[in-house]
């Protein structure tokens, strides 16, 4: 048996981890590319969304390289999502690809339901070193979210553009070689430094802006053209809620415990939406009506042809709480320079936007 | 009297009895926006964003002709009507949706129908909708029993003597019958499925009257709703083993248990962006590739799609269908 598991950001690394630790035969296909992306929309139904035709890139390849148990995460009730893996597995069945496609329940098996799974494809190894596995894996997840929480303060100050970037994918790679806590503590501690050293500019005021929008585009740069990094080198630091470990951490221990981080959005969101309506279209709109005093900005990042958010995207506009919303929506066909464009009118526009209140201010106090 | 609007569009074909039903018993007049035109499609275009599927660009075209026309709109959210099984989050957010985009409108009537929470909040949900008009539980409670009669006499006109929508509509209301299906003579008839969700399959402006074409040429046309629920479900889990979407039936299983019958040709009807449709009917088409039996033909629909382009593509298939019809029967001979 060997297991393969789609990309999505750098997940794969805590996968990787918990593979190797468990003694599990492991394939990480080709980071997502160009070939990926051809293979994925070559293969899907047409009208699907930039989701489903990247992690079908990925099963494909996986099945290349030997794989015949796939990951995919699905569940009920949420949106295209939980359809994904049983058209996925008829798709790579036709292809001539004898694998088995296992659904992993991100919305109904909670914690148990991925542990039991885990235990399976471990061939029945002892729960003990199951969860001592998992553990840290899930510690290495951390660690990149937090290091990646201050590359995105960084990124906006920082003199030389650029080296923040990098040093993230250092610490990224690092992370991945760390065989122990110790190392790993360790990694974070000096990559965090080495990213507070980098030479700022200290007078430089950045702009915020919030990205939200659906799971898979937010954290997949290949799937959004990596518009974090092209927003730092304008000089814009970018806050998001969505973390996978602050997904594992509430859906996985918290939530299950009556705690749950979206209500305050969900709240938000209730003059313009009353009801969940899968996927990440309510919390969309709650986050532009939360956001709209502390952010300059909102980038709403959305696949195209994505149910929950097209419905987000028709009741956006009607709020009554007013900031400026750039809708990127992604799919096969989006290109470099007219993001990049789109992009920087938007920051002209936030950067007059605020000259502007702050003249108003100073009228006033004058 | 309260004047209730209801759009005929999406889930009007599925549900208009049980709603006049429930509303009339409850004292209401029940207004019906009349069938779709291109005033409303342009309409209703210009009020949602682009990518917006055209089922929902049109509902919002029908929304905007009941403006003014109504008291209030009849906008259910219907998220589940089986356990475990969800709709389209478009169908979740409609009277959200319609609401930011048509402010204008009159006050929504809205309604969450989810199965999962258990039978307590869904009376809970009714009694609701029930105390715009009175107070008295114990008639709403006979109102929702009258309505729940009609839909399930509906859906037995509909299996039971082989009836569309509209004619079933038609009947109930003491209409006349419009042209029966086998009134035009044809040399070689063939026997056509049409699969699809109600609102494209009945939406003669939609789907640029596809049905009375068929009939034209001499065809005998089947729909989903021409089955019963116990076929559609069984067919349903022959393909998927589980439907997933609340209106899964009218797609994958209809598309099952056509492919597996007597029909001559399958078409599919589906709107381009349609979240639901785009997977099912690509299972479908994978299912027709598999089997090798039976013609299979999807046809894909928006605002821009051109008559000619339908018609030909219709009779192109149809050449196909009545061509090897032929060479059976001299095959036979």
């Amino acid at each position: 048996m060997r297991v393969g598991v789609p990309h999505m950001g750098n997940i794969y690394i805590p996968f990787k981890t918990l593979f190797q630790e468990l003694n599990i035969d492991f394939v990480i296909p080709p980071i997502n590319n160009q070939r990926t992306l051809s293979l994925g929309v070559k293969y899907s139904p047409e009208g699907l969304c930039i989701p489903f035709k990247l992690t079908l890139g990925n099963l494909i390849e996986a099945a290349e390289m030997g794989a015949d148990t796939l990951l995919m995460p699905g569940g009920s009730g949420i949106c295209r999502l939980g359809y994904y893996a049983k058209t996925q597995e008829q798709i790579l069945h036709d292809l001539g690809y004898n694998v088995e496609l296992i659904q992993v329940g991100v919305s109904q098996h909670k914690l148990f339901g991925i542990l039991q799974i885990i235990k399976r494809l471990s061939n029945n190894a002892p729960w003990t070193k199951i969860i001592s596995a998992f553990r840290f894996g899930l510690a290495k997840l951390n660690a990149m979210d937090k290091i990646e929480r201050v590359v995105q303060k960084v990124r906006a100050v920082e003199q030389i553009k650029g080296t923040a970037t990098r040093l993230f994918s250092e610490a990224i790679n690092a992370i991945d070689r760390a065989d122990d806590y110790a190392t790993l503590k360790k990694v974070q501690i000096n990559y965090v430094d080495q990213l507070n050293q980098i030479s700022r500019n200290p007078a430089f005021q950045p702009l915020i802006v919030g990205i939200t929008g659906e799971f898979y585009v937010v954290l997949e740069p290949f799937s959004n053209l990596d518009v974090e990094i092209e927003l730092g080198k304008l000089g814009v630091e970018v806050k998001r809620r969505l973390f996978v470990s602050e997904w594992t951490k509430f859906s996985w221990f918290l939530n299950p415990l009556g705690v749950n981080e979206k209500d305050r959005i969900h709240k938000a969101a209730l003059p313009y939406l009353k009801r969940d309506i899968g996927g990440d279209g309510w919390e969309s709109v709650g986050e532009k009506v939360l956001h709209a005093k502390e952010y300059d900005g909102l980038v709403h990042l959305a696949p195209f042809t994505c149910m929950p958010e097209i419905v987000a995207l028709n009741i956006m506009p009607s709020t009554k709480e007013n900031i400026p919303v750039l809708t990127i929506l992604c799919d096969e066909q989006i290109a470099k320079p007219g993001i990049l464009t789109r992009l920087e009118a938007f920051v002209d526009l936030l950067e007059r936007r605020r000259q502007a209140k702050n003249n108003r201010r100073q009228r006033v106090t004058v | 009297m309260i004047r209730i609007g209801i759009p005929q569009a999406l889930l009007h074909y599925q549900y208009y009895p049980m709603w006049k039903t429930f509303f009339e018993e409850l004292g209401a007049e029940v207004l019906v926006s009349p069938p779709t035109t291109q005033a409303m499609v342009s309409s209703g275009s210009s009020r949602v964003i682009a990518d917006t599927c055209l089922p929902v660009k049109v509902f919002c075209g029908h929304v905007l002709y009941l403006v003014g026309e109504c008291d209030f709109l009849f906008i259910p959210a219907i998220r589940s009507v089986k356990s475990k099984v969800y709709n389209c989050s478009k169908f979740l957010g409609l009277p959200d949706m319609t609401k930011a985009v048509i402010p204008e409108s009159p006050p929504i009537l809205d309604i969450d129908i989810d199965i999962n929470k258990g039978k307590r909040k869904l009376y809970q949900a009714i009694y609701e909708l029930g105390r715009h008009f009175t107070w008295n539980p114990v008639k709403v409670r006979r109102a929702a029993i009258a309505a729940f009669k009609a839909h399930l006499c509906y859906r037995q006109l509909m299996s039971s003597y082989g009836l569309t929508p509209p004619q079933a509509i038609e009947k109930i209301s003491g209409g006349v019958q419009p042209k029966s299906l086998s009134s035009y003579p044809s040399p070689t008839p063939a026997t056509i499925a049409v699969i699809g969700h109600p609102y494209l399959l009945y939406d003669e402006h939609i789907n640029h009257r596809l049905i009375h074409r068929l009939e034209q040429a001499g065809n005998r046309v089947l729909t989903p709703e021409m089955l019963t629920d116990e076929e559609l479900e069984s067919a349903t889990a022959r393909l998927v083993s589980r439907a997933y979407w609340t209106y899964e039936h009218e797609v994958t299983g209809a598309g099952q248990h056509y492919l597996e019958s007597e029909a001559d040709g399958v078409i599919g009807i589906m709107t381009f962006g349609c979240g639901p449709d785009s997977v099912m009917m690509d299972m479908v088409h994978r299912q027709a590739a598999r089997l090798r039996t039976i013609p299979f033909m999807c046809l894909t629909l928006e605002e821009h799609t051109a008559e000619a382009g339908i018609v030909t593509r219709l009779e192109a298939f149809l050449d196909m269908i009545h061509r090897k019809k032929r060479s059976r029967l001299t095959v036979c001979v």
